[in-house]
This record gives C-alpha cells, structure tokens and sequence, in this order.
C-alpha cells in the first residue's frame, strides 16, 4: 500500500506545493477510491484515474480557499522535511522558482507540474484538465512568460567581485 | 529546454523530495475505515456518546454552567456577514431541497439536495445540484461543448453521472449535476430556470477574527453547521452535539467554560444550544492556538436559517 501511496503523495506535493495539503488531498481521494473501488478498478488504468481524481481535488472549489490560506508556505515546507543544506546559487534559483510557482493561479500551475514534472504531453494533459490541448499550450505559455518576467538572474560575477572587495 | 523549463524542472524535483512520508497518509486511512465500519454501531450509541460529550464537557457536571444571556460578555453576540447570493434557480427536479451556501471573495456557492438526504449530502457522492457564480468550473475530465443558455455562449461537459454546464452572464455561473437522471438535461434545465437575484443573501452565522464564516449547511433548520478555514484552523459552529465516541478526550478551558480537547487536534465547548469547535487542518496545531481560535467566535446576533432543506 505504501508503494502506491508514495507517489501519489509525491504528484500531490509537487502540485500543491504543501506537503499537509498533500497528505489531506490524498487522503480524502483514497478514501472515495476505496468507496467506489468496483467501479475504477474496472477502468483501463485505474492509477491514472485515481491521480486524476487528486488533480480534481486539488482543483475543486472545496479545496480552493484552504489552498489559497496556505500554499507553499515554506516554513510548512521546510517543518515537514528540511531542505539539504546547498549553499550554490543555483540553488537559491531554485528555491526563488519554486516561490513564483506557487503563486500562479492553479491551472495554470497544475498544466506546469504536469508538463515539467510528469512529462506529459499537451494531449494527455487535456485529458488530465478536462480542456482542450490549446487550453493547456496557453496555461502554460503564461505560466512560462510569469516564469520569465519574474526570473532576472544576478548579473554574472557580481558575487565574485562582493567576495574580492572583502577580501 | 531553456533555462527557465530547466530551472522549473529542477526546482519541482527538489519540492517532490519533500514529500512527507506516506505513515500518517496510511494511519489517517485505517482510522477512517475502521470508523466508516463502525458507522451502524456508532449511530446506535450516538444517544449514549452524547451524554459522554456532555459529562466531558461538565455542562451536566458543573454548576457554573448557564446558558449565555445578554450581558455575559463571552457570548457577545455580533452582526455576521451578509452578502447577496446574486442568482436564484427558478426550477429543480421535484424532492429537491438547498442544503448549503457558501460565499468566499466574490465566488458563491449553492447546493440542493433531496429534502431527505443526510447531513453529509451537499458534500457526498448522491444525488446534487450546485449553482455556483463568481468562478469557473475547475475539474471534469470531459471535453467541454458548446451549448447556449438563454442564448448566452455556454459549454457542457457530462463526466458519468455527472454533467456540468458553464456560461457568462454578468458573472461566470456553472450549474453541476450529479446523480440526477439524466444530468445533462437536468443542467441545462436548471442553467436556462437561473435568474439574477438580489433578494437571497448569505447570513453567516459568526464571524471570526473579522472573516465571516463562509460555509453554512445543515439538513433542517434546527440542524446546521458553518465553518471558516484559515491558516490550517477550521473554525465551526453548529447546532448538533458532536460526536466524538472512541476519541481520546480531555478537559480543557475555553471560553470561559469547560470544553474537551479531542485526539489531541479539536477543540470544542458548548455555548447555549450551540458548539462551537476548532479543528486543526493539516499540520497539528497547538491546544492553546485552537482555545484561542475558539475564542474568538463571535457569533451573530440575528441569521436565518430557514432556508435550508427548503426548495
């Protein structure tokens, strides 16, 4: 069972972008999956459709405003499992992204976790959306721009030349 | 890939390696399933647990206890949120009854269910409708088409026994059947009966630190709940003594009064003929932030009620 629900945990993590959120929204889609097991586990991929219902989950106006209150807090991130200590600048790149990720609006966001995360094709992340394939090229190509016009890397060597004045 | 799909690949791969471990996920399940077995039995205690509660909570017990009257400063009773509801289906199938409303910043929400359905029906898998304005429809995994609705552009969807119908007026509106028939046809049916209207309004019965509650339902007028989320805390208030058999309870002191502390992550004490509770949502807060919570229920003075099971 717990190989089932790890990656389930782990799709949801990555799209709510809040490991509690994760843990509830997984919790209560198992919990109707059990309910109408007869029915989906008749269904050709019975693990596509279950990601499907935490994607609906997550999406759904029951969860919106809970969501909203706390995504990707990072001190709820960091309570649950600290992040490695990494000094890089890349590093720093990659926590600042992770910040401009959750602020975008939810489709928008979940269409960016399916495309970079799970590899999905635009079709399949159509199905997985329930929109149409333009749909999801435009949720992500805003999704990019906002990427973009947040994402002005430090001008190169600037740190080095800090480090040298100090030194 | 560019930079940017690079960075957001390698910053989704370092969220997913904070994935909490899957040990709460399973216990939270055996500890719901095994509740959802004992179902029958729980409801044939229920009488019996209620009086747990209630000597828990020593309202039997003490005698301090009154019930709340106009000068007892705790139970100051405020003005709660008002906000009109905008929209007003003219038919539904016969048997059907609105069970909850909700608004929250400029999205509404309305659910009707049959007139004998459980407490948990507006929330449940069954037979429902909901009209909602202020917001899109955020799931379905149906290609939508399109329809009209009073000849207004509108798009359908039909997912199983579920059929959603979504179109523009002065505000984005879906109407969502589910369980219904045929629930495309019951949809637009009830999509082309929708009327603006400024005459229904959502009363929340409390407020809570200056937010409304924003989820009102129950299954009788006497019989209700509404709650408010923030920041992980469910706050709620209802008319039904909760029950909370099987949990492991201890005394706790909460707005003025004696309440229970229940599995370590609800808090919850009577005031008159109502509870009012505070539920830890997500991580586990501390007891003293949930007493607090508790604390700061302000509940309304005047709130209509009559509306719910009523078509």
């Amino acid at each position: 069972m717990a190989e089932q629900v790890t990656p389930l945990l782990r799709y949801a993590t990555v799209l709510t972008c809040d490991p509690h959120l994760a843990q509830d929204v997984v919790q209560e889609v198992l919990l109707r999956a059990q309910q109408k097991w007869d029915r989906i586990g008749s269904v050709d991929l019975p693990n596509a459709y279950v990601k499907r219902m935490v994607t609906n989950e997550y999406l759904s106006w029951r969860r919106r405003r809970a969501a909203k209150d706390v995504a990707l807090c990072m001190t709820t991130l960091e309570s649950v499992t600290p992040p490695v200590a990494d000094k890089t600048h890349h590093y720093d790149e990659r926590e600042a992204m992770l910040q401009r990720i959750a602020k975008l609006p939810r489709k928008q966001r979940a269409a960016v976790v399916l495309r970079y995360y799970e590899n999905y094709e635009d079709s399949e992340i159509a199905q997985m959306l329930g929109c149409a394939e333009g749909t999801v090229r435009s949720h992500i190509s805003r999704a990019l721009a906002t990427l973009r016009l947040d994402h002005t890397p430090e001008p190169a060597g600037v740190g080095l030349r800090l480090g040298e004045g100090l030194s | 890939m560019n930079d940017t799909e690079q960075l957001i690949k390698d910053a989704l791969g370092q969220l997913a390696e904070r994935t909490p471990h899957p040990g709460p996920t399973l216990n939270a399940l055996r500890r719901k399933r095994k509740r959802q077995r004992n179902n029958i039995f729980l409801i044939a205690t229920a009488g019996m647990a209620a009086v747990v509660v209630l000597i828990f909570a020593g309202v039997i017990a003490s005698d301090r206890y009154a019930p709340p009257n106009a000068n007892d400063a705790a139970a100051a009773l405020t003005p709660g949120g008002t906000g009109s509801l905008k929209y007003q289906p003219h038919w539904l199938p016969d048997g059907f009854a609105e069970a909850l409303r909700a608004a929250h910043d400029g999205s509404t929400a309305r659910v009707w269910v049959p007139a004998d359905a459980s407490p948990e029906a507006p929330h449940a898998d069954g037979p429902r409708i909901q009209l909602a304005s202020g917001q899109s429809y955020e799931g379905g995994t149906s290609q939508w088409q399109d329809t009209t609705v009073r000849g207004l552009k509108a798009r359908v969807q039909v997912n199983g026994g579920t059929a959603v119908v979504e179109w523009k007026a002065q505000d984005t509106l879906f109407v969502q059947v589910q369980d219904v028939g045929d629930p495309r046809e019951t949809a637009m049916r009830v999509a082309d009966s929708v009327r603006a209207d400024s005459d229904t309004n959502f009363q929340a019965p409390f407020t809570w630190k200056g937010k409304s509650a924003d989820e009102f339902s129950g299954s009788s007028p006497s019989d209700w709940r509404a709650k408010a989320t923030v920041a992980e805390i469910e706050v709620g208030v209802t008319s039904r003594t909760p029950n909370y058999s099987g949990a492991p309870t201890t005394p706790v002191t909460a707005r003025g009064k004696q309440g229970v502390v229940v599995d370590g992550r609800v808090v919850a004490v009577q005031e008159g003929s109502l509870w009012i509770t505070a539920i830890s949502y997500g991580a586990t807060k501390p007891v003293d932030e949930l007493v607090a919570a508790v604390n700061a229920v302000e509940i309304a003075s005047n709130f209509d009620t009559g509306w719910i099971r009523k078509k």
